[in-house]
């Protein structure tokens, strides 16, 4: 069925909305804003309830004139990011009426992660490229405002940074992706285009045209690529995952609703949308080999993690290296990999950011090793994390196992059929979810074990209590009867993301003892037999860690640091407060792209035809010649300004030999006032010019060629020009007065200077235009240099 | 300004010259439809005039006698610069507003137009263009904007 207009950009625009009054409500309400928030989430997850079942587009003209609509497209994979992004909303914001209690900057917090839902439900519903790129950045700028909301702290502001840097350079890699395939587009499919799904034209319904496009023009590797780095920022993908761990900075609510269920899923969301159009070797090749090393590496990091908080980010790259491989892998078993993870990573991993949340909140501490026997204190929270963690490790009968399971199935797949060097797929799938197995124990054992000295731990309060408690029902649920939740969202979610027709797909406890049900049993197995091991383990990780030169972090540190000092050379030799370097500067950097500009577009000179000029003229431009030679060799600025004004009123006087009255006047006129000018600093100056050093001498005389030679060039080739119509015929017919008029004459201009008559009629709003640049100009000067003394030196 | 005294040449030879280069300045403004000229022009020349009175008699001479303004240490402004500001600002109001003038008889933006009126004593036949009221504000722009900028440079 095709969904609802109405209900769909209702429920986009609404959070938007929402983010808007915000400050108002805060300014009502107080920290009851909270709730509204939730509100708002909930009336989000159910306008897109309603839309259960539908697949289409729906579209808004923006500007009919240019066919520009604004188009949102749903199908079952952008229900589920969409249900994901409201629903773990409804959560967290909720939880943030408990958790926020307190805390300063709330009507910003409030505002922006409203802004941030709507952004991310923009990311999922988006049609065309250019509007996911939109909400994309968008959601960065919100995750950066979110991640530093402790703007007076340091550390908060290096972190916010960190991951604006990595996750917009990510987006603009992904940003020439887009722009490469909508030029391709205009091969392959009937009209250039920029929409990615939803109509006949659109670039995933051509997926086949636009692929031999793309291998035809030989940029099917570099989008691949360019795509691939894009979605790999922003899902953390190694070495990008740097900004992950520093992101937790943020608040609680923040991490589990940004950084694990939500904004982190839009890279990977990005590589199931474009899966069916770019599946190939070279797909499963890159996203195999990044999803397996970062679920590998990021999962030993997570061991050697000393705060919970950091546990749990390493975590999260490590699952959606997961989801990656899933998707990297060609069969439809990948690709359902993919989804259903996706959906259970969400759900458990939010529901330990908010555990983690309430340890810190009540216990006072986030250091894991201060940490333990909490589920004296607080039992229920010990049974969710119960369900969360053994899902996280893959433990059945939880939810986490069915997705892993389905890994283990593809990458066997893979191996048994290729053979070879495949066989590291399963071999590294396996030994990457041993440390899975480890972690995910030890942050379960927070809750078991001893409880240490002087750690006091209050219970926590309902707001806080009941959405990790409602996440983990969930969890338990998918875990009990996973069928049940293939069937609801994630079978038709797969459809969205294979090449091939999907049937039906099957998940359950395994029956038989098949290989991947023997590589979770052996993951099992060997992670708890590693488990003793664990401090061990975790100090080897540390000091790893600790060498440099194996540290992407050390990397980023030393890229910035090397970009501040670079750019502290910029002042130094750009602002000299010298005129010459300005000038110098600017000429010739002009020159030099007119020039570029006259060589690629392989302009043509006109062809000398012969002297049709005229002996006084020539006798006339000779003078100026000598003028300008004199220019050149003045020793003093008196004799430089006056063999100027000679070179200006020989122009003059040619104006008026060709025939050029008016533009004889203006010259004249203008050298008089510069010269009368001129003598106005005089005084100020000194009385003859200095030696110059022969390099600056040179240097000017390199530039003043050029800039001569560029305007040579350019006057040769405009009245080179000969266009079919020319309107000068059009003005010299209408300017003048006919022979016939009435008393009252509008379609002529009425007089018989056509050189003011285009100025004041023809084209009297450039020369609007032009007097109002003329003012600027003088209000510019009478600001910055007459006001200086009042002290206005911002 | 110049430590040196003008001479009594210069003095007297700008005394004489400016009225002139003023009327010139004028007259090329009224005849700009037909012949060449127009407020470009005629704004430049004028502005050359009352420069040639800033270099030879002193800012002071300017301000007191000829923009009949305080002297500049009891005002805010350097020299005359807020009457040039008002200057160039009526040029600016002057230009939109013959424009608006179309606008209001129904006709685009910026549309001019021409009367011819009649038996006239002397002249017999006068036309009369609308756009003589745009290129006067295009005049008092040029005007005010080189003074504005002359005598705030000229005051540093």
């Amino acid at each position: 069925m095709q969904p609802s207009a109405g209900v769909l950009f209702a429920a986009l625009a609404l959070p938007f909305l929402g983010a808007a009054v915000a400050p108002v409500v805060y300014r009502l309400l107080g920290e009851r804003t909270a709730y509204v928030a939730a509100a708002i989430a909930l009336t989000c997850f159910g306008l897109l309830a309603t839309q259960y079942g539908a697949q289409g587009s729906v579209s808004l003209p923006w500007i009919p004139a240019l066919g520009v609509s604004f188009t949102l497209y749903l199908d079952g994979l952008s229900l589920l990011i969409g249900f994901l992004a409201s629903g773990v909303g409804v959560l967290v914001f909720t939880y943030s009426g408990g958790y926020m209690h307190g805390e300063p900057g709330q009507a910003k917090y409030y505002a922006t992660m409203l802004a941030f839902m709507g952004a991310m439900l923009g990311v999922a519903l988006a049609a065309d490229l250019i509007a996911l790129f939109l909400f994309w950045e968008l959601t960065s700028v919100a995750s950066y405002l979110l991640i530093g909301h402790y703007q007076r702290e340091e550390r908060s502001q290096y972190a916010a940074r960190k991951s604006m840097l990595v996750t917009v350079a990510g987006g603009l890699f992904m940003l020439v992706g887009f722009l490469l395939l909508a030029s391709v587009s205009g091969d392959a499919l009937p009209a250039h285009t920029f929409t990615l799904i939803g109509t006949q034209g659109s670039m995933l319904a051509n997926a086949a045209a636009m692929r031999h496009a793309l291998e035809a023009r030989g940029l099917f590797v570099p989008v691949l690529l360019l795509l691939g780095v894009g979605a790999a920022a922003k899902s953390a993908q190694v070495p990008l995952h740097i900004w992950l761990p520093d992101a937790m900075e943020a608040p609680t609510p923040v991490s589990a609703f940004l950084h694990s269920a939500t904004m982190v899923k839009a890279g990977v969301y990005l590589v199931g949308r474009f899966r069916p159009l770019l599946l190939s070797e070279e797909w499963m090749l890159l996203f195999v080999a990044l999803g397996l090393v970062t679920m590998t590496v990021t999962a030993i990091l997570a061991v050697g993690a000393t705060d919970i908080k950091e546990l749990l980010a390493y975590s999260t790259a490590s699952h959606l290296g997961l989801i990656v491989a899933g998707f990297g892998v060609s069969t439809v078993i990948g690709a359902e990999t993919g989804v259903f993870h996706i959906l259970n990573h969400a759900v458990f991993k939010a529901t330990l950011f908010l555990v983690a949340g309430i340890v810190a909140h009540e216990a006072g501490t986030r250091a894991i090793e201060d940490l333990g026997g909490l589920r004296h204190d607080m039992p229920i929270v010990a049974g969710i994390t119960t369900v969360a963690a053994l899902g996280m490790a893959g433990v059945p009968p939880f939810n986490g196992f069915y997705s892993k399971e389905l890994l283990f199935d593809a990458t066997y797949e893979v191996a048994a059929h290729d053979g070879g060097l495949t066989w590291l797929l399963p071999a590294v799938a396996v030994f990457g979810s041993v440390f899975t197995f480890l972690y995910s124990i030890r942050f379960l054992s927070l809750f078991f074990g001893e409880k240490p000295e002087g750690l006091h731990a209050h219970r926590p309060p309902l707001s806080m209590l009941a959405p990790p408690l409602l996440l983990a029902v969930v969890a338990a649920a998918i875990g009990a009867v996973p069928q049940a939740a293939v069937d609801a969202i994630v079978g038709t979610a797969v459809q969205s993301t294979t090449v091939a027709a999907v049937h039906d797909v099957h998940v359950g406890l395994p029956t038989a003892l098949t290989p991947p049900v023997l590589m979770s049993a052996v993951t099992i197995g060997l992670g708890g037999v590693a488990y003793p091991f664990y401090d061990r383990l975790h100090r080897g990780v540390r000091r790893l860690r600790a060498v440099s030169l194996v540290s992407p972090d050390w990397y980023y540190d030393a890229l910035l640091a090397g970009a501040n000092d670079a750019s502290d050379l910029v002042p130094r030799h750009l602002h000299t407060g010298v005129l010459r370097t300005y000038a110098g500067a600017l000429f010739a950097g002009v020159a030099v792209l007119v020039l570029a500009g006259y060589a690629a577009g392989a302009v043509v000179l006109p062809a000398a035809t012969g002297l049709a000029l005229s002996v006084p003229t020539i006798l006339v431009l000779l003078v100026a010649v000598v003028g300008a030679v004199a220019v050149g060799r003045a020793p003093s600025h008196v004799a430089g300004v006056l063999t100027l004004s000679i070179l200006g009123f020989m122009v003059a006087v040619f104006y008026v030999l060709a025939q050029a009255p008016d533009l004889a006047l203006t010259q004249l006129v203008i050298e008089t006032l510069v010269l009368v000018i001129f003598l106005l600093v005089l005084d100020k100056l000194p009385a003859f010019y200095g030696e110059g050093a022969d390099r600056r001498v040179a240097v000017d005389a390199a530039v003043a060629l050029a800039v001569g030679v560029t305007v040579a060039l350019t006057v040769l080739l405009a009245t080179g020009a000969t266009p079919a119509d020319p309107i000068f015929t059009f003005f010299l017919e209408r300017g003048g007065v006919p022979a016939e008029h009435g008393r009252f004459l509008l379609d002529f201009g009425g007089g018989a200077n056509v050189v003011n008559v285009i100025l004041v009629d023809f084209r009297a709003f450039d020369t609007m235009g032009e007097i109002s640049v003329v003012s600027m100009a003088a209000l510019a000067v009478l600001t910055l240099l007459g006001m200086r003394e009042r002290g206005e030196s911002q | 300004m110049s430590e040196r005294e003008p001479t009594v040449i210069a003095r007297t030879v700008t005394r004489t010259v400016v009225p002139i280069i003023l009327v010139t300045a004028i007259a090329l403004l009224l005849r700009g439809h037909n012949l060449p000229g127009g407020g470009f022009i005629a704004g430049v020349l004028t502005v050359t005039a009352f420069a040639l009175v800033y270099v030879i008699y002193g800012s002071d001479v300017v301000e007191r006698d000829l923009v009949r303004v305080a002297p500049s240490f009891e005002r805010e402004f350097p020299g005359a610069a807020d009457v040039y500001g008002a200057t160039f600002a009526a040029g600016l109001a002057v230009a939109a507003g013959s424009g608006l003038t179309a606008i209001l008889l129904g006709h685009p933006f910026l549309t001019q137009g021409v009367v011819f009126v009649e038996h006239l004593p002397l002249y017999g036949e006068l036309e009369v263009a609308s756009a003589f009221a745009f290129d006067v504000g295009v005049y008092l722009v040029v005007v005010g904007a080189l003074l504005t900028i002359i005598s705030v440079v000229g005051a540093e």
